[in-house]
């Protein structure tokens, strides 16, 4: 295990134990519905759907398909405030 | 690297593959027996649904086409559905640490891969990793659950399998989990009952609303000088939460005459939501607000702002039928406390702290308030001098042409500290005399739908005139300056540098603006009434034109409507 991949899990242990994984998957959720992204996702899956037909489309497929532009999707603002959040956590707990 | 955790004898003799959850829980063996209950709780709720995957047999049984959970595997399912999500029952703490050390892949000890649970042992593997697919090949057990969202893959369809009953009891737990965690209630979308897919069969007709669509917008007939009532009701039919009421039918009327006014509005938004372009003719809206509020009756020009108060008055009191009631069925008997829906959207809490000179003991009340009533400089009351530049003054980011007032500074009047003066003393509880005091209002509730009322109409002894000096108001605002918990954290010293953008509870948009052409004795009401974000209407009686945004922030301002941009759950 690399020595980035190691302080990432360190990071989402300390994250998680203190329940703040979720308050910031709820804030993620929040900011992604308010900024249009889950409408462009949603908009985006129908797509994909209607492209390889309702009968054979797989969970899958869907993942494949709309991940990278979800990735991409993802407005620089909302980026910018999780991380404000994770580093003053991180600040705030440090050992 | 995280600890990968060690294969142990528990008191589950049916795998050689276990977690040992007993560190996490502590060796009480109460607590493991109270655990060990509600799994079998679990495995009696799961043993009588049945998972069927049509497309395969490659289920727990051979059985073709049906898939049936055994006893056994409803228990390993019971355990691993446990594991992650009933672990919390047992303490907040150990969820926390159960989810952090417990629930990790069994190949490599990861926890955010996608965690899968075998169905047919208990293994836990990463999906992204497809430790869980190998398990899957090795030991022939095709079921796994997904541990985040409760979705159940089948290895050999090689996608989600959907069972209704699997699906009842993870959207369950999921409520259960969130309530642990101080979410609360989350937005769920919505699903048709039976009686309402029955209905929607039988109507077919849909309306579509798209982005540009008109429903909703209808002109009111002038009956003579009552343009006052046809702005207000243009206001009220365009107030979001007021129209989901309505259109959703919930007025449960308990008065035994004709003569309820919630009724009446509630046929009014179906006039306005039927797509019928004429304007429609408010005569018995008319009649009815004649009956219950004398004062307005009659062919002169009236106040709109009188009138809203009034309605709204009228309104509430005939709401009883829609109160909540308490555990006995009985209806809540304090009119201050009353859940109406106008209640609930329109009423905020002012509060009012009186701080005696003195001994500097402030006594506190709060008063429910359905409108602000701002003074306007020009009045007969002194204008507090704001000077443009001071702090805050571009919170709200609004045109400050030199000189001009805008509604913030008309806020920052109204919650000013205001010096009571000695013919004013008040008896101060502390002292036990007559003091000089201040006295300050804040907003302690803000309403759903904040009103404000410029005062333009002066009736003093002395003369009877308008107002008509321009005050420039926001298309969005913030209350957090005028909050009674602002107040607080200044006088702590918390002065706040930056606005806090994570705090969302006081955003407002404006949606309605009732404006007054003419003087006093003639005058006549129009509205401007936004239909789509960005999209603005002037309501003139039964005329009814497109409007532009600088066309609304320009225009005079008697009543401003703004609305809560965040709604939450209580």
């Amino acid at each position: 295990m690399s020595k980035e991949s190691r302080m990432r899990a360190t990071v989402n242990q300390k994250l998680t134990e203190m329940g703040e994984r979720e308050r910031l998957k709820e804030l993620l959720r929040a900011k992604l519905t308010e900024c249009g992204w889950k409408d462009q996702m949603k908009a985006h899956c129908k797509e994909v759907i209607k492209d390889k037909g309702l009968e054979h489309v797989t969970v899958e497929d869907l993942l494949v398909e709309i991940t990278p532009k979800g990735r991409a999707l993802v407005p620089d603002s909302v980026k910018k405030e999780l991380l404000h959040r994770i580093r003053a956590f991180l600040a705030q707990h440090a050992t | 690297m995280p600890h990968l955790l060690k294969p142990n004898q528990s008191f589950l003799s049916c795998s050689n593959q276990v977690p040992r959850f007993h560190d996490a829980f502590g060796t009480s063996n109460m607590q493991r027996l109270l655990y060990f209950c509600r799994s079998w709780f679990l495995v009696w709720t799961c043993s009588r649904s049945v998972a069927s995957c049509c497309c395969c047999s490659g289920g727990l049984l051979s059985t073709p086409g049906m898939l049936d959970m055994s006893s056994r595997a409803s228990w390993i399912f019971a355990f691993s559905l446990a594991s992650s999500w009933w672990t919390s029952w047992l303490s907040l703490s150990m969820l926390k640490n159960t989810a952090a050390k417990s629930c990790i892949c069994h190949m490599c000890g990861a926890h955010l891969n996608r965690l899968h649970s075998c169905l047919h042992c208990v293994f836990f593997g990463c999906f992204t990793k497809k430790h869980i697919h190998e398990h899957a090949k090795n030991k022939r057990h095709n079921l796994a659950i997904d541990l985040l969202y409760g979705g159940i893959y089948c290895f050999v369809c090689q996608d989600y399998i959907y069972d209704k009953d699997m699906e009842q009891i993870a959207k369950e737990e999921q409520r259960k989990s969130w309530k642990l965690q101080g979410i609360g209630e989350k937005y769920t979308t919505w699903e048709p009952t039976k009686r309402e897919l029955e209905l929607l069969r039988h109507n077919p007709k849909r309306r579509k609303i798209t982005t540009n669509c008109t429903i909703g917008l209808r002109g009111l007939i002038n009956l003579g000088n009552t343009c006052f009532m046809n702005c207000i009701v243009q206001a009220l039919t365009h107030t979001p939460l007021l129209r989901d009421f309505f259109l959703s039918d919930r007025h449960k009327c308990e008065m035994q005459s004709n003569s309820c006014l919630v009724c009446e509005m509630s046929q009014l938004f179906q006039e306005f939501y039927s797509g019928h372009r004429s304007p429609h003719i408010p005569f018995r809206l008319l009649h009815l607000v004649w009956t219950h509020a004398r004062h307005l009756a009659g062919y002169e020009q009236q106040d709109a702002h009188e009138f809203l108060i009034a309605a709204l008055d009228v309104l509430h009191r005939h709401c009883k039928g829609d109160t909540i009631r308490d555990d006995n069925g009985k209806k809540a008997n304090n009119p201050n406390h009353c859940n109406c829906i106008i209640d609930q959207i329109f009423t905020g809490g002012l509060q009012s702290d009186v701080t005696c000179q003195v001994c500097h003991g402030v006594s506190t009340t709060i008063d429910p308030f359905w409108d602000i009533s701002l003074d306007l400089p020009g009045s007969s009351t002194p204008f507090w001098p704001l000077s443009p530049g001071g702090d805050g003054s571009t919170v709200n980011g609004e045109s400050h042409l030199s000189g001009s007032t805008t509604l913030t500074d008309c806020l920052r009047r109204f919650t000013r500290p205001e010096h009571l003066g000695s013919s004013a003393k008040i008896k101060c509880g502390g002292c036990h005399s007559y003091q000089e005091s201040t006295k300050q209002l804040t907003m302690k509730k803000l309403p759903i739908v904040a009103c404000f009322h410029l005062k333009r109409f002066e009736h003093s002894a002395k003369l009877r005139r308008k107002i008509t000096t321009y005050v420039s108001f926001p298309l969005e605002l913030d209350m957090t300056p005028f909050m009674a918990s602002s107040k607080e954290s200044r006088m702590n010293g918390q002065y706040q540098q930056t606005v806090d953008v994570l705090n969302n509870d006081n955003k407002y948009s404006l949606f309605a603006v009732v404006n007054h052409q003419g003087t006093l004795e003639s005058g006549h009401y129009t509205s401007f009434i936004r239909q789509h974000k960005d999209q603005w209407f002037k309501c003139d009686d039964a005329i009814i034109t497109k409007a532009s945004i600088k066309d609304v922030l320009d225009s005079e301002g008697y009543l401003l409507f703004y609305h809560k941009q965040f709604l939450e759950y209580e």
